[in-house]
């Protein structure tokens, strides 16, 4: 693998707390005499929270795609009047 | 991508769904109801329950398959709680007993828009980080899904498709800062 794409697998692992201790503390003393490391791994972080919000966004809707199937398809009528009769 | 194994993805996914709403919906409803809620205010707390069950049995150490109908009733009514009853609207997940999810529901528009961006330029990398990372399949599975030989290719994959992120993030960043100047 080349070096760039090493270097995301050891902030991954410092990131998502897969390194060992000795390790972790190598990578935080890296981090702070190279701020082009900090930039990255500010980056990297933020890379992850996008995946999270990616995939939340697509959760949410195929929740909502159900949601839809259940009360708006003939197949499901019991169900919706069931839940209909709570809210009279 | 192998679309063919993704859909079916999408079609486990929604049953696991369709089985929750109808096992679970009904009692947060008449919870809901009984205190005078509205029906649009108990969709609104389920299905973030149902997202933070997701989210939750996607872990490794995850417990709560078990007691699955226990947790999301027991999340929709805390929510419904704080964010009807006690009239904080804005109560997101991660006030809750789910904190350690930390909700993020509402975006900065400047994440918003990378976003967008991705979910069209990047979305093969995308999908892939997200079967890893979110919904946590193991890199064997992930591997076969997007078709690789193996899980070393998809695991040097994996790490090409976080550059890739991660340079969306550095341009973003360079336009913020000239947007600042």
């Amino acid at each position: 693998m080349r070096t760039s794409l090493n270097n995301i697998a050891q902030t991954e692992a410092y990131l998502l707390k897969r390194a060992n201790s000795a390790n972790a503390l190598l990578f935080e003393a890296k981090t702070l005499l190279d701020q082009d490391l900090q930039i990255h791994v500010s980056q990297q972080q933020q890379v992850y929270s996008l995946v999270r919000q990616y995939g939340r966004k697509q959760v949410k809707a195929e929740i909502e795609a159900v949601y839809q199937q259940l009360f708006n398809q003939p197949e499901h009528l019991s169900f919706k009047q069931k839940i209909a009769r709570l809210f009279k | 991508m192998d679309a063919v194994n993704l859909e079916e993805q999408v079609a486990e996914r929604q049953q696991l769904f369709i089985t929750l709403y109808q096992k679970v919906f009904p009692a947060v409803a008449r919870y809901v109801s009984k205190c005078g809620g509205s029906f649009d205010e108990a969709k609104d707390v389920f299905q973030d329950a149902l997202l933070s069950y997701y989210e939750k049995s996607r872990s490794a150490d995850a417990d709560i398959k078990s007691s699955e109908g226990a947790y999301i009733y027991g999340t929709a009514r805390y929510l419904w709680i704080k964010r009807y009853k006690e009239g904080q609207q804005t109560t997101q997940l991660d006030d809750s007993v789910a904190a350690d999810m930390a909700m993020e529901t509402t975006l900065p528009l400047a994440d918003d828009k990378l976003l967008n961006f991705l979910e069209t330029a990047g979305k093969r990398c995308m999908e892939l980080l997200r079967s890893f990372y979110y919904d946590q399949l193991p890199m064997t599975k992930v591997a076969q899904l997007f078709g690789f030989s193996g899980v070393r290719s998809a695991t040097v994959q994996k790490y090409k498709c976080i550059e890739k992120v991660r340079e969306s993030v550095k341009q973003k960043a360079l336009t913020y800062e000239d947007f600042l100047e």
